[in-house]
């Protein structure tokens, strides 16, 4: 399969008044057509930025892409021009917040901020893209689209919501999709329904997917292959089925070892990982992880582990071998 | 999977019923409407309602008091004061008018473009806009008007242009708080451009203020006009004009208090009736009570 997207050595930070917050530090991955990716870490590890990053999505100011390359379908979008990502935003590659109670905009009908999309991108004649919303409406499982198309968001409930920004999402047949946590401001129910919804539709359309996510469980689900963030790095890269049953970076296993699973006999007590994650202003010099790493040795504090191959496609950033 | 899916009645401008149901909870601001509707009213109808020509002048029944046929007196030129409070209404809601589109169309877009693109700009914009608030409101008019000269146009440029400082800053903060939203950066990623999203997304969200601040200023604009028409820097006579009316009443308050009583008393209440409404709406539309 052709690659699709590649992104080598992606620098973001974001200036404050407290220094250079470095959110993405030279962060690589590359995405087949088709291929569902998952974007794993914890809150601030700099997973949504890099996301946003793609699209030039961060404001700037604070924010500013410092170096590095996102080359899609063979070209660099960091360096089009805005009339050119414009083209390429929502008709190319498409977005799904985190927040779908504010990803609306309050005052527009549903039917209105579809249509934009259609608009936008597909230039449908007014009675064309209405009958265009009807069949989205549908495909993403809104009961009653008919009706529904004139309703405003706030007559929706959240996963509703979400099902049209799906919707919204999908609308121009993107070739990839970006899920910034589609799932985490939902109930459990509606989490499973939409993870579904995502998996059909993208599969059905040969949409390549990023989905981003804490939750591991959705990781081991839905992905084909899975990148594990650390502040502002990847720390191990690989097949889903293989980082989730052979972990080979500490902070993997830590992440691992301190969910509940069902699919195992119940252990006695979960293991967290002790200490918090790095204040990203003042990393230390070595190894990011090194503070909280049950395995460092003298190495890891002053050098910085560089990714490296430890089997089929499984990279991981560790200088110990488990 | 399936969700209850709410019944309602046609939503074809349910947002408006909404506030209009709101609005009407409030006895004051139920007020402040009807005293606006009969305003808005009698300046469309004016030559229907007023039972003389409001410029025909009598000078045998100069200072007359009230009657059957004048039931406000006539004034001291023997002119039906009713028929000129009516046609005055005329020049108030043209003032009011002129005044609030000059400040809006002027200021609104200052403002969204100051809070939109932030930095540089909105540098730039807000130290233009403190430059014009440092000025008192009806000084910076009546330089304004020293300036352009004397005449009905150039009071509702003067005045217009004083508020439009207030209404940069008005839209400024509400897209701020606006332009954080999710919506918005969503919007951005399906490929909008900076002045769709400002159009389509930010002005709609940052209305209601804005239509709260232009009725209270359309209370303000008709107070300064019938100051400006006072001093006799707004309409040339014989255009009937409220404060122009109360001026030429001025000299007879001892022997004909009516014809200085009648102008004032309907630009007390129509200012009045402009505020209740403005508070009135200002609840009704207040974005903590939406659904």
């Amino acid at each position: 399969m052709n690659t699709l997207l590649h992104v080598r050595n992606l620098k973001t930070y974001f200036n404050t008044e407290a220094g250079i917050v470095k959110a993405v530090d030279g962060v690589s991955y590359h995405l087949k057509e088709g291929e569902t990716l998952g974007l794993v870490g914890e809150s601030g590890c700099g997973k949504s930025v890099s996301a946003l990053s793609i699209l030039r999505l961060i404001p700037n100011p604070p924010g500013k892409i410092m170096d590095g390359e996102v080359i899609f379908e063979g070209r660099d979008l960091l360096k089009m021009s805005e009339d050119e990502i414009q083209e390429i935003r929502g008709n190319r590659i498409a977005m799904v917040f985190q927040e779908p109670m504010t990803s609306l905009n309050p005052v527009l009908t549903i039917g209105l901020q579809i249509g934009e999309v259609l608009e936008l991108h597909r230039y449908l004649p007014r009675e064309e893209a209405k009958e265009e919303v009807r069949r989205l409406l549908k495909m993403v499982g809104i009961p009653d689209a008919e009706r529904r198309i004139d309703d405003y968001p706030h007559q929706f409930s959240g996963g509703m919501r979400q099902r049209v920004m799906i919707a919204m999402a999908l609308s121009c047949n993107p070739k990839l999709l970006i899920a910034d946590e589609p799932t985490t401001a939902v109930d459990v129910t509606i989490q499973a329904q939409l993870l579904e919804i995502i998996k059909e539709l993208t599969a059905r359309l040969g949409t390549a997917v990023i989905l981003i996510t804490h939750n591991l469980g959705v990781v081991a689900r839905y992905v084909n292959r899975m990148a594990v963030m650390y502040a502002g790095r990847i720390v191990e890269s690989g097949p889903a089925v293989t980082v989730y049953h052979h972990p080979r970076h500490p902070y993997t296993i830590g992440l691992l070892g301190s969910v509940p699973r069902l699919d195992q006999p119940r252990k006695e007590r979960l293991i967290p990982i002790e200490g918090q994650p790095p204040n990203l202003l003042h990393l230390p010099p070595g190894c990011s992880f090194y503070p909280r790493c049950a395995h460092r040795f003298t190495r890891c504090a002053g050098e910085r582990p560089e990714l490296r191959n430890v089997g089929t496609e499984h990279l991981v950033a560790c200088f110990a071998d488990f | 999977m399936e969700e209850i899916v709410k019944k309602e009645e046609p939503r074809e401008l349910s947002q408006l019923r909404e506030v209009f149901r709101r609005l009407s909870k409030r006895i004051t601001a139920l007020i402040g409407l009807i005293i606006v509707i009969i305003f808005l009213v009698s300046a469309i109808l004016a030559p229907l309602l007023s039972p003389h020509d409001p410029i025909e002048h009598s000078l045998v029944h100069k200072l007359a008091n009230p009657s059957w046929d004048y039931p406000l007196g006539r004034d001291e030129l023997g002119r039906c004061i009713l028929s000129r409070i009516i046609y005055g209404a005329r020049i108030s809601l043209l003032i009011g008018v002129m005044v609030i589109s000059i400040g809006v169309l002027v200021g609104v877009p200052l403002g969204v473009i100051s809070a939109y693109y932030g930095g540089k700009v909105d540098f730039i914009v807000q130290r233009f806009v403190d430059t014009m608030l440092a000025f008192p409101g009806i000084l910076l008019a009546l330089t304004l008007i020293a300036m352009l000269g004397v005449g009905l146009a150039n009071v509702m440029i003067a005045v217009g242009v004083s508020t439009i400082p207030i209404y940069a800053r008005l839209a400024r903060s509400s897209v701020l708080a606006i332009k954080a939203r999710q919506f918005v950066e969503a919007s951005k990623s399906i490929g909008a451009s900076n002045s769709r999203i400002i159009l389509r997304h930010l002005i709609p969200n940052s209305l209601s203020p804005i239509i709260v601040q232009s009725t209270l200023h359309m209370a303000t604009a008709i107070l300064w006009a019938a100051g400006l028409g006072f001093l006799g820097l707004g309409v040339n006579p014989p255009t009937p004009e409220w404060g122009a009316m109360l001026n030429g009443g001025r000299l007879y308050i001892r022997v004909a208090s009516h014809v200085a009583t009648f102008p004032g008393l309907m630009i007390f209440i129509t200012v009045l009736g402009f505020n209740l409404l403005g508070d009135g709406l200002r609840d009704a539309l207040d974005p903590r009570l939406k659904t």
